[in-house]
């Protein structure tokens, strides 16, 4: 037998039967009692592997961030449309070699994952904490260069930003 | 209600619009997937919002946001996968000619 931790089959079996719930969109007992059983020999089967934590108060905290970047996101969305309906086309695309503080890997992950988020900037290449990130203009990349960005990262995963 | 849900739409297909003239109109890759990530950061949450008011509040809601989520951490790896093959096959990216 595996070592199970209890707390953490509760958690995977609630969240595969949210799941079963949310794709059926049946509430009577047959489809329910046959979710519950399904999602719990899954969590069941895949308990052994994943060395994996869950970290409430972390992700508590990305989901704070979201509509913070999702401000930016609209706001860069009609800043890119402004740039592709302009006739004279006035571009700038640049590589910028961004070097970040971040130590956590995931927190690296969440970065870039932001940057290409946000139309006007593509992560092209990470490698460690160097980030390769693809420029339309300066204004699209202000957000990077600047270290905002990288700054509330760095609050959301309690870094101490050397920056800010 | 209707009428809501139709602007919700008619706004991302706006920037659908606008997405697919940035691909026709900018030089290069690279330039080029900074276009089509416009489709979905604001046409493809445009639109699944108009959906989902047009469906009124029920369990395809929640499914609609479920797409809109893995459609907001798919997509950014799509476009990092790609723009990482050019750079690793060699392109360069465009720049503008010195006037």
């Amino acid at each position: 037998m595996r070592p199970v931790s209890s707390q953490f089959l509760f958690l995977k079996t609630a969240a595969l039967f949210g799941m079963w719930v949310m794709l059926s969109g049946r509430f009577d007992l047959f489809h329910l009692g046959l979710g519950l059983l399904l999602s719990f020999l899954v969590a069941w089967i895949n308990s052994g592997h994943s060395p994996f934590v869950p970290r409430f108060q972390l992700w508590g905290r990305i989901f704070l961030f979201l509509p913070w970047l999702f401000l930016r996101i609209v706001q860069s969305s009609l800043h890119l449309t402004k740039l592709i309906l302009d006739p004279r086309l006035p571009i700038h695309p640049r590589l910028i070699r961004y070097e970040s503080k971040l130590k956590e890997p995931s927190a690296v992950v969440l970065l870039g994952n932001s940057i290409t988020l946000t139309p006007g900037t593509i992560t092209a290449e990470v490698n460690g904490q160097v980030l390769l990130v693809h420029a339309m203009d300066d204004v699209s990349s202000e957000d990077v260069t600047s270290g905002r960005l990288e700054a509330k990262i760095a609050q959301v995963f309690g870094e101490r930003d050397s920056r800010a | 209600m209707e009428m809501l849900a139709v602007i919700f739409i008619v706004a991302g297909l706006f920037f659908l619009i606008v997405a697919a003239i940035g691909v026709i109109r900018l030089p290069d890759v690279f330039t080029r997937s900074h276009a089509v990530s416009l489709t979905d950061s604001l046409g493809a949450v445009l639109l699944l919002i108009g959906i989902a008011i047009y469906e009124g509040l029920s369990l395809n809601v929640l499914k609609l946001f479920a797409v809109l989520s893995l459609l907001y951490l798919q997509n950014p790896v799509i476009t990092h996968a790609t723009l990482r093959a050019a750079v690793r096959a060699g392109l360069k990216p465009w720049k503008e000619k010195a006037p």
